[in-house]
């Protein structure tokens, strides 16, 4: 196994916080934690190139180091990268992440890092990579190599990683399928008896915590606004242009309406497979209620109404698609000048 | 004063193991050998106009054989004379399912097979019967004895007039296999204990009632789309159902759920009822009762059913706790989580079963609900996992296309593979969280 691990200017023996301006420099072979890491990994692994870079260089400099280190490791042929451990210390942390992910991404090897629960590197990345859990005492600096070691040989053997709790990394919040001992049906009574007789129970799922949106300022005057409509319904010209797909759609299209003050069921077809769509394919202003506001255009009630709307297909969608869609659409319509955007769903 | 006794609602099931099906001129039990005699079963399934003729395959466990697409499954089973009827409201009156004895005929199965796919969105190749290999292993359903029934119905019909001609055909091939049973001594017999909300000698345990969803409306059903004793939920409140009749025929999935996880099949071996019962007999539990509803339209029909639903669990069945399940897609999930959450603040503690919605494989796409106190959650996996199936030696299909569209090698995704994502508590598949 080739390694190429990555340490800030502390570790990498430079010196504390004073020569955290330090630029990136290569070493051969292992350096400081590095030298307790090779053993660690066995079968005859070895450390080829130790990158150290001070932590404020680091952040600084992001972009440039990490294209500097993905073609280090590339050239090298490595086969693991390794950054830290870090700790609690924010900056090395930052950068480690940051490393990491792009090596990961960019060559498709593994990489694996270790940081404490306070360091903010570990929110930034847990969805990204395997971050050891290193507590935040050097003095373990032995376990948490030793953590990293066998969960880094477990990635390059392709072996089945075992749970946050076993392997001793953060949770990533991720899931993947595993064929239980039980029926769901007798999970589901174990549950429901653990919990009525106050015993501890695992859920199989955990609730997810959302930040909440703040709500948007009212719309000054309506009357004079341009509003649009915007649908997760599916409703889409005949033929679907756009591709735009019935089952978590990655696509979205935005169709005219200009001159027109009711749509035709025999213009459109409903790409979404989650819904009876018998009644808005019957006639579409069910879905995409253009008819009422013409009138409201017409009495006054709104300004104007944008002359096209936006169509997508929200069912089953998982949110890390749905973020791009609604931010590629928020560019558009913010380039339009719309004002208000009213939201019809299924 | 006279006091009526009023006969209890207690279903005896009379189990016969069947270890293989064999084609026959006369249809009869031999020990444990089921001989089935295809004409006289034509005779009967092509009392429907709908249907112009009919194929059966005998299929094996472990054999490499795929079916596919697969309408139902159900297990044949009969009910002895003086008993309630087969499927009442389908195959006979719509009085109360679950009373005298049913014979099961243990091991075997009636898989109807549709003659076209779903469409694209759900997987050309619908769901299928895999009955070798690592597929196979996911699923209870590659263990038994299958009587496969390919229906071929007349051209030009409405493909709710197809399907319910399914629904009824298949049903009756059942019954009628199992028939052969009713007049021989079963290798065992099992008689469930009392349950109900009444029953006395149980202080102190907990008091258990299951909610569970047999249809959602995101589908306006057709106007005599057979669920609950043939009516097809429209209006529909939630019920109070004894166990027994969810056992007993009362309920089959609706015609469009061969795409969504719900088999005839687990009703008749309802995963969370036979649990619950398993309890109740074991005495760690007190199983009050069920309630059958729906998951609405829309948030009016939500409001209502979900209060409902929860004061019959308070009110009627006065339970302390309650286990709930869902039906179908994504929608449905939010009735689940409001009634749990009702229930939970009327101090009845719960635990929910849900399906997997998490395409990006990510914990926050995977509840379609977010209440603290809805926390006890087992969650179906099957959005990460997919196999390739090999060629196999045997495909069984109604059309050519079918055919070679199911020859494989393929890629199958576990929602494919009939009974790897069932919705009713027999899926083994979950997802853990990393």
């Amino acid at each position: 196994m080739r390694v190429v691990h990555y340490l800030n200017q502390f570790f990498g023996g430079i010196g504390a916080e004073e020569h955290a301006g330090t630029p990136f420099e290569v070493r051969a072979g292992a350096v400081g934690p590095g030298k307790l890491l090779e053993p660690l990994l066995s079968d005859g692994a070895q450390v080829v190139m130790t990158v150290v870079c001070g932590d404020n260089y680091a952040v600084e400099h992001q972009q440039e180091l990490t294209a500097a280190v993905v073609k280090k490791v590339r050239e090298i042929d490595a086969n693991l990268f390794v950054a830290g451990p870090c700790f609690d210390a924010g900056r090395y942390g930052m950068a480690a992440g940051a490393l990491c992910s792009a090596v990961q991404l960019q060559l498709g090897i593994p990489a694996i890092t270790a940081m404490s629960e306070e360091n903010p590197g570990v929110n930034l990345y847990r969805d990204a990579l395997y971050i050891v859990d290193s507590g935040v005492s050097v003095a373990k600096m032995r376990d948490v190599l030793l953590k990293m070691a066998n969960l880094g040989k477990k990635l390059v053997g392709n072996e089945t990683v075992g749970l946050p709790h076993e392997e001793g990394y953060w949770r990533r919040g991720l899931l993947r399928d595993q064929l239980a001992d039980k029926k769901a049906g007798t999970r589901l009574v174990d549950m429901l008896l653990a919990k009525v007789n106050g015993e501890p129970f695992e859920s199989e799922m955990l609730p997810t915590a959302f930040e909440p949106i703040p709500m948007p300022a009212a719309v000054k005057d309506l009357s004079k606004a341009k509003v649009m409509l915007i649908t997760d319904g599916g409703l889409v010209p005949k033929g679907n242009p756009d591709r735009i797909e019935g089952t978590a759609a990655t696509r979205w299209g935005s169709y005219s309406i200009e001159g027109r003050s009711d749509l035709q069921g025999e213009e459109y077809e409903v790409s979404h497979g989650g819904y009876d769509t018998r009644f808005v394919q019957e006639d579409p202003d069910r879905l995409v209620p253009l008819d009422a506001m013409r009138e409201m255009e017409k009495r006054g009630i709104i300004g104007k109404l944008h002359n096209e709307f936006i169509s997508t297909c929200g069912r089953s969608n998982p949110l890390s698609n749905t973020r791009r869609l609604g931010r590629e659409m928020a560019e558009k319509i913010k380039q339009e000048g719309v004002d208000a955007v009213i939201l019809t769903s299924t | 004063m006279v006091r009526l006794k009023i006969a209890a609602m207690e279903l005896t099931l009379a189990h016969h193991p069947i270890t293989e099906i064999q084609f026959g001129s006369q249809a009869r039990l031999n020990g444990t050998v089921l001989v089935v005699d295809p004409e006289e079963l034509r005779r009967v399934v092509l009392e429907d106009e709908s249907i112009l003729s009919t194929d059966f395959e005998i299929v094996r466990p472990g054999e490499s054989c795929r079916a596919g697409p697969v309408f139902d499954i159900i297990e044949p089973r009969a009910k002895a004379p003086g008993s309630s009827p087969d499927f009442p409201g389908i195959l006979g009156p719509p009085t109360t399912a679950g009373s005298g004895t049913t014979h099961v005929l243990d091991g075997a199965a009636v898989s109807v097979l549709a003659e076209r796919g779903p469409g694209e969105s759900r997987g050309a190749t619908g769901r299928f019967l895999e009955m070798s290999g690592v597929a196979a292993e996911a699923t209870e359903y590659s263990s038994l004895q299958h009587l496969v029934v390919i229906f071929h119905t007349r051209a030009g019909l409405p493909i709710q007039t197809i399907e319910k001609a399914y629904r009824k055909a298949g049903l009756k091939v059942a019954v009628h296999v199992a028939s052969a049973a009713l007049n021989q001594v079963p290798a065992s017999i099992h008689r469930f204990e009392p349950v109900g909300p009444m029953e006395e000698g149980r202080a102190g345990l907990p008091r258990v009632a299951y909610i569970g969803q047999i249809f959602s409306r995101q589908r306006k059903p057709a106007v005599d789309e057979p669920i609950l004793y043939r009516a097809n939920t429209d209006g529909m409140l939630p019920v109070l159902l004894h166990p027994d009749e969810w056992l007993d025929g009362a309920i089959v999935p609706s015609l469009h759920s061969w795409i969504g996880g719900t088999e005839t099949y687990y009703y008749q071996n309802h995963p969370v009822i036979m649990e619950l019962y398993r309890r109740h007999h074991a005495r760690e539990l007190n199983f009050v009762g069920t309630v059958a509803t729906i998951a609405g339209s829309d948030n009016f029909d939500r409001e209502r059913n979900c209060r409902t639903a929860a004061n019959l669990v308070r009110w009627a069945l006065k339970a302390h706790s309650a286990v709930l399940t869902k039906y179908g897609g994504g929608l449905p999930h939010a009735d689940l989580a409001e009634t749990a959450r009702l229930l939970e603040g009327m101090g009845i503690k719960t635990a929910v079963m849900v399906s997997d919605t998490s395409r990006d494989r990510r914990v926050e796409s995977a509840l379609l609900f977010n209440f603290p106190e809805v926390n006890a959650i087992v969650y179906n996996g099957g959005n990460g996992t997919e196999w390739e199936v090999p060629r196999v030696e045997r495909i069984i299909a109604a059309t050519p296309d079918m055919r070679q569209l199911l020859a494989g090698p393929l890629v199958a995704e576990a929602s494919n593979i009939i009974g790897v994502t069932n919705q009713q508590g027999a899926s083994r598949l979950r997802a853990i969280v990393y």
